[in-house]
């Protein structure tokens, strides 16, 4: 079959409404892992707590104190227990973001991909807001979403609880929160793969950041010196959430402080972005 | 582009902005499809890349001619409004570069020399998104990427991984990139670059055929002197930074600029001040003489419209019967855009 006997012809616009270019790399950069099967099990995973919490608020109806025995507070029903959980998530939200969102910007590199984006309409702003939304995506399918359907299943389930406070309040709070964090969390990872051409690399400096300051806060907590845990990068965030769901600071600082570290983090990683992004090819 | 009377033009970028039931869209103005350069000067650190380069372009086949670190792919990308312009002044479909560049892009379209495949995505998959990513609507896009990949003869391996194509499919592939938001003009970095024969032929097919049939504006960047030559109909030549050149290939008429070679025996010196008379130069090149005439100088030759191919070699026959000279060799030295571009690059 002769290949060119189609030939060329112009592009007549259907009159369809485009989408912003943003939206059209989050789409793209959501669905994709979405068709692979181990990132769908290891997203499952990350929802056995929630089952699990909804499996001991169940209980609790029926057992009573036997149950806040079992799960102490991470079990409440009430904002505190919101924040325990989103908080005992950091494991599957540092797994899933390292595996999404460090190849985000670090393949475009490798590949020369920059060059190919800005020879479109596209601006860095869109650029850089499609690539967070897919690491703020992920970020709320394994914290907001499970919030979402606890806050339903909780008062659906539980007698002392209010619409007011578990339809309404819990999902705002988490929600502003969720969104907040995730957009931070996901600047500053994007800031990481941005600074590298290979993926494994920016795993690395991830696992640093998450796992490394971690650590280092929970050797200074041991130490007593409680200021040294404003290096903690995922403790910041929950300690910065609490006067947001009303409850007790989580490290030896004070919310204030994590909040004006985690800005200081997002605001870097603005910076890092701005410089590091340009439609410049990779010369190897 | 079809307008509507509801379309109005934003004077500062000329810009069309069209209104339809769902919304204002902005667009470059193809009505207006030059390209403009003024005094570009760019450098990426202190030593300037681009001096002082001016040029301006009608669509049509252009090549641009350079050895290896003369500026090339940075004038490409000054076009795309891919690097900030500090000195000189770009437009591009009638937008100011430095300050539309975004705008004039929806006209553009960039085939890079490197890259440019982004893996794990199928080759209509990846055709596209980037349609999308230029502003068409997800399922024009979609349509588009099956016709230009059919277009560039990808058809049947259109949902395979672009990570598995061969070295002239990726070409291709790229080629279908860039045509699917139906550019004005179209960047091309080196498009051959790693082709066999048959591929560099079919590829240059395609691409002549965009410039020459589909009313296309095309600037192939590459230093290939024979894929120009195939393709384009004029020539930018850069040297170290400079426009040091700029010439039209003219494929049909007669070159006035003629190069023979001479061989014979008689009386040299009134041979040679015979062909001196017609505004001949000769030079010596061991047995050969090199004579080069301009044929718009010889007594019929009018305004240039009325060269015919043998005038030359007519004229010199005439200079040698006068004067004695038996001639035991007569032949006309084609210069190819090779010699004439090296000899432009050494001068």
């Amino acid at each position: 079959m002769p290949v060119y006997e189609r030939g060329y012809a112009h592009w007549e616009p259907s009159g369809r409404k485009a989408m912003p270019a943003w939206l059209v790399i989050a789409k793209r950069g959501i669905s994709e892992p979405l068709k692979r099967r181990w990132i769908l099990l290891l997203v499952l995973m990350a929802w056995v707590p929630a089952i699990v919490k909804g499996g001991i608020i169940y209980f609790k109806l029926k057992a009573g104190n036997l149950a806040d025995l079992l799960g102490g507070g991470w079990a409440s029903i009430e904002p505190e227990g919101f924040l325990s959980f989103i908080e005992g998530q950091r494991f599957s939200v540092f797994v899933l973001l390292a595996i999404i969102g460090s190849g985000l910007i670090a393949s475009d590199r490798r590949d020369n991909g920059l060059s190919l984006y800005f020879s479109r309409p596209l601006g860095l702003a869109s650029y850089i807001l499609g690539k967070m939304l897919i690491v703020v995506f992920f970020y709320c399918l394994v914290t907001l979403l499970p919030v979402y359907v606890l806050s339903l299943f909780s008062y659906l389930i539980a007698p002392e609880s209010t619409g007011m406070q578990t339809l309404l309040l819990i999902p705002l709070r988490a929600t502003v929160y969720c969104l907040l964090a995730g957009s931070s969390m996901s600047l500053v990872l994007l800031a990481f793969s941005s600074m590298g051409n290979r993926s494994i690399f920016v795993m690395v400096w991830w696992t640093i950041m998450v796992s490394g300051t971690e650590t280092i806060s929970a050797i200074a907590q041991g130490l007593g010196r409680d200021a040294l845990q404003v290096v903690n990068f995922l403790g910041q965030y929950h300690n910065a959430a609490a006067w947001l769901f009303s409850s007790d600071p989580r490290l030896g600082v004070s919310p204030g402080v994590s909040l004006l570290v985690v800005c200081a983090w997002t605001v870097g990683a603005i910076w890092v972005l701005r410089t590091r992004i340009r439609p410049v090819e990779v010369v190897s | 582009m079809k307008q509507n009377p509801r379309d109005f033009v934003i004077p500062a970028c000329q810009c069309i902005v069209q209104k339809n039931g769902e919304g204002i869209i902005i667009k470059a103005n193809r009505s207006q499809t030059r390209i403009e350069v003024k005094d570009l000067t760019f450098a990426y650190l202190r030593d300037p890349v681009l001096k002082g380069v001016n040029f301006t372009l009608e669509p049509g086949a252009v090549g641009l001619l350079g050895p290896n670190g003369s500026g090339k792919t940075t004038l490409l990308r000054c076009l795309l409004g891919q690097v900030p312009l500090v000195t000189g002044q770009i437009s591009v479909l009638g937008c100011d570069m430095a300050r539309h560049a975004r705008l004039a892009r929806s006209g553009l379209g960039w085939m890079p020399e490197r890259g440019g495949i982004i893996p794990g995505v199928s080759g209509v998959g990846l055709v596209a998104y980037l349609g999308e990513l230029s502003g068409m609507p997800a399922r024009d896009a979609m349509q588009r990427a099956h016709e230009v990949l059919h277009y560039v003869g990808l058809a049947d391996e259109r949902y395979r991984k672009c990570d598995d194509y061969s070295q002239g499919m990726k070409q291709r592939l790229k080629l279908a990139q860039a045509l699917v938001h139906d550019p004005v003009w179209l960047f091309l970095d080196e498009p051959t670059s790693g082709l066999d024969p048959q591929g560099r032929v079919s590829v240059l097919e395609l691409i002549r055929d965009l410039a020459w049939n589909k009313g296309m504006g095309v600037i192939l960047s590459t230093h290939l002197l024979a894929d120009v030559e195939a393709v384009c109909n004029e020539i930018l030549v850069l040297k170290q930074g400079e426009l040091l050149s700029r010439q039209t290939i003219d494929t049909t008429g007669v070159d006035p600029h003629q190069v023979f070679e001479v061989e014979g025996f008689g009386n040299e010196e009134a041979f040679l001040a015979g062909l001196q008379e017609l505004g001949a130069e000769v030079s010596v090149d061991q047995r050969l003489l090199l004579v080069t005439m301009d044929l718009s100088n010889l007594d019929g030759a009018g305004d240039g419209k009325s060269l015919t191919p043998t005038m030359g070699v007519n004229a010199i026959l005439r200079v040698a019967a006068d004067n004695d000279y038996a001639l035991r060799r007569l032949r006309r030295r084609p210069v190819t855009l090779a010699e004439e571009f090296y000899r432009m690059v050494e001068a």
